[in-house]
């Protein structure tokens, strides 16, 4: 963590975020709410301070509890040496809801589609919001945590759960019991 | 006695010819750009450049707007190559979990692996020995070369020459077997460890990269005197497809792609990680952006990583290739993003632990997904012809875009 | 024919070619035979020679284009195994090398490979234009076999427009590409199909106007007069005389044949395979082959416009003359040998092998004499097969014409694959603007250069 930067920050955005400035080794991270995501984001973007003008990577986190999307920024080395991370928390699980950063970086079009395919996620001023590697008809969200794939073994309306680590019998694989629960936050 | 087709015949899949020609999209327009580019106007054509075809690299599938030969607009439409890369790794433990990443670019699969593996090592806090270290540095400027090497023998054969391709293969066949010597395998290698790499150089491998060393130089300027000063190959990728500067930082493309247009961002200057702080070279920067300057970018590129084996071979000091790791990884609760420069761009993994044996979650960034972005901006007002050589020259690996 | 049913379903399909065939020709002999005995065959055979004998003209036409079909063929595998081996190792690779001696048969295994596949009409496709595309392509090329000169009278047909007939029968080609493309009812194929008549109708002109300049200084488009007024010495031939139109007739003539750089019409890394992309078979076949022969026709026309045709590039009684010697003829007459023709006949080929048996057996010492004995043998058949081909070179000259007329053919064969190997595709807009910008006035400029040297120096 560059305290440096996190001493920035938070003299920049103390309201906005929702727990202090943290990091490990070389990234720096921030918490802020869906509703705060273009004025942050603008700000980090555009202001000489700052400058993250690269968005190395864009991904949604399914927490079990609640849903997370999760920016990486990277700025010139005079400004900071470390990647910027900025968790997007609080998204509901059922309705998750973020607003689009293709308003500053267009090459973020197809990875809010990845992220909006895997997750669901639905990123607001998206032009293009589609699946992008499931095929069109698809149904569920691949990469949230209580997605589940019909078994062919099953017996009755209620399929199983399959884990690398597999029940005793399918049968005893329910919803309930497999269903990972997230000890991070 | 002439067959007759009923339109009630279950076995018949379409009742008339007329029916084949009806739209390419048969599902309802999720987005308002899907809508407006599939309203097709009088004289426009929707062609696909189907997901087989000899060009694309890999399974792409890209649905142009044609007008006679000129593109208008086009739309690609990837997962064909879609594995669930993520998904698997999240229900394996952190060892599996890194041979699910190799096949992801296997043109470069050491890259690959060498984020992930560099990920983990973060959530355990966990440095590898200095002599892991340079080994891994080596054999990926060796897995560059053969990757740029073969992105070369490509764009040649995108564009109809047919010999550049298999001069690039003798290159890359020699490269190859010498990691096949050290690590079992031709392609799809799983070398890296959490902690180090399986195992220290071995004869094999060191006398094969000497005999290769002495003649490497001069049998890559070779291979690009075959195309360099060719003018049917200058006229075909002179001054197409140009992506200035702001639109490539706008985009999110990194890489070689990137530094044609300018902008001097590469991963291991601007973010170092393993020994590259240790190791003199140069980053290839050129001002124009079109199809040849990406093309002389790699051709540069693969004589900074001569130079750099070249120094690691020099540098490399002696001592265990493999730290001190527990039988069972559990790292502690936390998050850890790690990023490399693949040949293609900025390769990064981003891997949350929860105190279990397995990863929470694992995300890929992949360079070839975020540069096939720019085929959307470049390609209309080009014809088909360059369609080829445009997205070439972007170097994309459908396996990487796909995950 | 119930009784035939159960064994005629357990043929192969090789068998069920060979077993007919196989009755034919017993029924054919008994009725030979029948024939014969009774003396109904010789006079058949009597009243078609006379028949023959009273109408030469019809009976060298129906031989020519007879032989100009089956010619075509052998060409064609012969082109495509040059493709195949010569691109191979231009490559570092090796190539066709188990098929035949050399991977030799390769190509004639692809024809037959044609033939074995199944034969399709794509669903909405044009039928009867669909399946007279191949055909109008291959005629075109077979037909422009007629006029090329392969020796002093081994020709199909003298026609005093031959050129000019060339090129209008080169020209159709376009209709049948357009068919093939239009009619496949798949949008790659038209792309191809449209590109091709774009391409071949572009590069029409530079390739007319180009040997206009050499038609001036013939005075002749019949390609026979052609060829006869660059006899002498190879500084006669027309390359050194129109070396302008000889670079730019090169280019046109790749561009009609769509070989590369100009083969966008086939271009496999962009549109598939264009305009045969439907086509499957002996269809396929038929394309294949049109393009092999029309390789072989251009480097062909090449050859006899600009190389000399079937003059030797030196003229040995000329250049002795000039120095005031003669020649020999050569006249072999083996009637005045007599009992020493029966002599060589019988003892030749007996010294003959002994004395070049020891040779062989001196430089390889470790064989066994009947080893040694053998292979001395069969260099003594290559001897008296050279012995012989000398021979006739030099008695005739039809085998000498024929011989440098194919020399030159292939080498620009040859040399139509190695541009195939080095260089890559170019654009189809790039190729119509050369052809319009810079090929149309250098053949004009050619021209006028030709036409004005002819008025000063005559």
């Amino acid at each position: 963590m560059d305290a440096r930067l996190a001493r920035r920050l938070d003299a920049r955005f103390s309201d906005r975020l929702l727990r202090p400035v943290t990091g490990r080794h070389d990234e720096t991270e921030v918490r802020i709410a869906p509703s705060e995501v273009p004025e942050v984001m603008r700000t980090l973007h555009d202001d000489p301070e700052f400058g993250f003008t690269v968005l190395a990577d864009l991904c949604g986190v399914d927490t079990g509890e609640v849903m997370q999307v999760v920016y990486h920024l990277w700025t010139e080395p005079a400004v900071t040496r470390d990647w910027l991370r900025v968790i997007v928390d609080g998204l509901d699980r059922d309705d998750p809801r973020c607003p689009s950063v293709t308003f500053l970086w267009k090459g973020a079009e197809w990875q809010e589609r990845e992220t909006y395919d895997m997750f669901g996620i639905v990123f607001e001023g998206n032009r293009d919001l589609r699946r992008i590697y499931m095929p069109p008809d698809y149904t569920s969200f691949p990469l949230r945590k209580d997605f589940y794939l019909a078994d062919d073994a099953a017996r009755g309306a209620g399929e199983g759960v399959r884990h690398m680590e597999q029940m005793a019998t399918p049968a005893a694989a329910t919803r309930s019991n497999t269903v990972r629960r997230a000890k991070i936050s | 006695m002439t067959q007759t087709y009923s339109k009630d015949d279950p076995t018949l899949l379409v009742d008339s010819p007329a029916a084949l020609i009806d739209s390419i999209q048969p599902f309802p327009p999720r987005s308002e750009r899907e809508a407006e580019f599939y309203a097709v106007r009088d004289g426009e054509m929707l062609i696909n450049l189907g997901p087989q075809h000899p060009s694309t690299h890999g399974v792409l599938r890209v649905v142009l707007k044609i007008e006679g030969e000129k593109i208008i607009d086009l739309d690609p439409v990837l997962g064909y190559l879609h594995r669930g890369v993520e998904k698997l790794c999240e229900n394996a433990d952190y060892h599996q979990a890194i041979c699910y990443t190799d096949p992801l670019e296997y043109i470069s699969s050491l890259f690959m692996e060498l984020a992930p593996v560099m990920a983990f090592e973060k959530l355990l806090d966990l440095e590898a020995p200095r002599r892991a270290q340079y080994i891994r540095v080596l054999t990926c400027e060796l897995n560059r070369v053969a990757s740029h090497a073969l992105f070369m023998g490509w764009l040649a054969l995108d564009l109809g020459g047919l010999t550049p391709l298999l001069y690039a293969f003798v290159e890359r066949d020699e490269i190859v077997e010498m990691l096949a010597a050290q690590t079992g395998q031709r392609m799809l290698f799983n070398y890296f460890r959490i902690g180090g790499v399986n195992g220290d150089l071995n004869h094999d491998f060191m006398s094969r990269l000497g005999d290769w060393m002495s003649r490497a130089l001069k049998q890559v300027e070779a291979n690009q005197r075959l195309l360099n000063e060719n003018e049917i190959f200058l006229k075909r990728t002179k001054g197409l497809g140009v992506v200035d500067r702001d639109t490539a930082l706008r985009l999110g493309m990194t890489g070689p792609s990137l530094r044609a247009s300018g902008v001097p961002y590469d991963v291991r200057r601007a973010h170092p990680y393993l020994v590259y702080p240790e190791l003199a070279f140069d980053v290839p920067t050129r001002e124009e952006g079109d199809t040849y300057a990406r093309y002389l970018i790699r051709l540069d590129e693969i004589k900074q990583s001569i130079h750099m084996i070249d120094q690691c071979l020099h540098k490399m000091p002696d001592g265990p290739v493999m730290a001190k790791i527990p039988r069972l990884i559990r790292p502690r609760p936390g998050r850890a993003f790690a990023a490399i420069e693949s040949p293609r761009g900025q390769y990064a993994c981003y891997a949350i632990s929860d105190g279990t044996d397995q990863p929470f979650r694992m995300h890929l960034h992949d360079p070839s997904f975020v540069n096939l972005q720019a085929m959307g901006v470049v390609l209309p007002g080009n014809l088909i012809a360059d369609t080829m050589a445009i997205m070439a020259s972007l170097d994309p690996i459908m396996g990487g875009v796909d995950k | 024919m119930t009784v035939m049913a159960r064994p005629w379903r357990r043929l192969t399909p090789t068998g069920r070619i060979a077993v007919p065939l196989l009755v034919l020709l017993v029924l054919l002999g008994l009725l030979g035979f029948l024939g014969l005995v009774t003396g109904i065959i010789p006079g058949l055979v009597d009243f078609v020679l006379r028949l023959a004998g009273a109408n030469p003209g019809i009976v060298r036409f129906i031989v020519a284009a007879v032989a100009v079909l089956l010619l075509s063929i052998p060409i064609a595998f012969i082109n495509g195994y040059a493709e195949l081996k010569v691109i191979a190792l231009m490559q570092s690779r090796i190539g066709p090398n188990r098929v035949g001696p050399f991977g030799t048969l390769q190509a004639v295994f692809h024809g037959f490979k044609m033939l074995a596949k199944e034969d399709f009409t794509p669903l909405g496709a044009d039928r009867p234009a669909f399946t007279l595309a191949p055909v109008v392509v291959f005629l075109t090329v077979v037909l422009s076999f007629l006029v090329i000169p392969f020796a002093p009278g081994l020709y199909g047909a003298d026609l005093n427009v031959g050129l000019l007939y060339f090129f209008a029968v080169g020209g159709l080609s376009v209709v049948g590409l357009l068919m093939a493309g239009w009619s496949s009812f798949n949008k790659y194929s038209l792309l191809g199909g449209l590109r091709s008549a774009a391409q071949i109708v572009s590069y029409e002109i530079p390739l007319t106007l180009s040997v206009v300049g050499l038609v001036m200084l013939a005075g002749t488009m019949s390609l026979n007069g052609i060829v006869e007024a660059q006899g002498g010495q190879f500084w006669h031939w027309y390359v050194f005389q129109q070396p302008l139109g000889f670079a730019i007739f090169f280019i046109a003539v790749s561009a009609e044949a769509n070989r590369t750089p100009f083969d966008l019409t086939e271009a496999d890394s962009e549109i598939v395979a264009g305009y045969m992309t439907e086509y499957s078979g002996m269809r396929f076949g038929f394309f294949y082959f049109a393009e092999y022969v029309s390789l072989f026709i251009i480097s062909a026309l090449t050859a006899v416009l600009f190389l000399g045709g079937w003059h030797a590039p030196v003229d040995i009684h000329a250049l002795a003359s000039f120095f005031g010697l003669t020649v020999p003829a050569l006249s072999i007459d083996p009637g005045s040998l007599g009992v020493g023709l029966l002599l060589l006949i019988t003892l030749g080929p007996l010294i003959g092998t002994l004395l070049l048996t020891v040779p062989v057996a001196l430089w390889r010492t470790d064989w066994s004499i009947w080893r040694a004995l053998l292979v001395g043998f069969l260099l003594f058949n290559v001897a008296v097969g050279a012995l012989i081909t000398i021979y006739a070179y030099v008695a005739s000259e039809v085998v000498a014409g024929v011989f440098w007329v194919m020399a030159k053919t292939f080498t620009l064969v040859f040399v139509f694959i190695w541009i195939r190997t080095t260089l890559p595709r170019v654009r189809v807009d790039q190729l119509m603007a050369f052809a319009w910008k810079w090929l149309l006035p250098a053949a004009l400029l050619n021209i006028f250069v030709t036409a004005a040297a002819i008025v000063v120096l005559s």
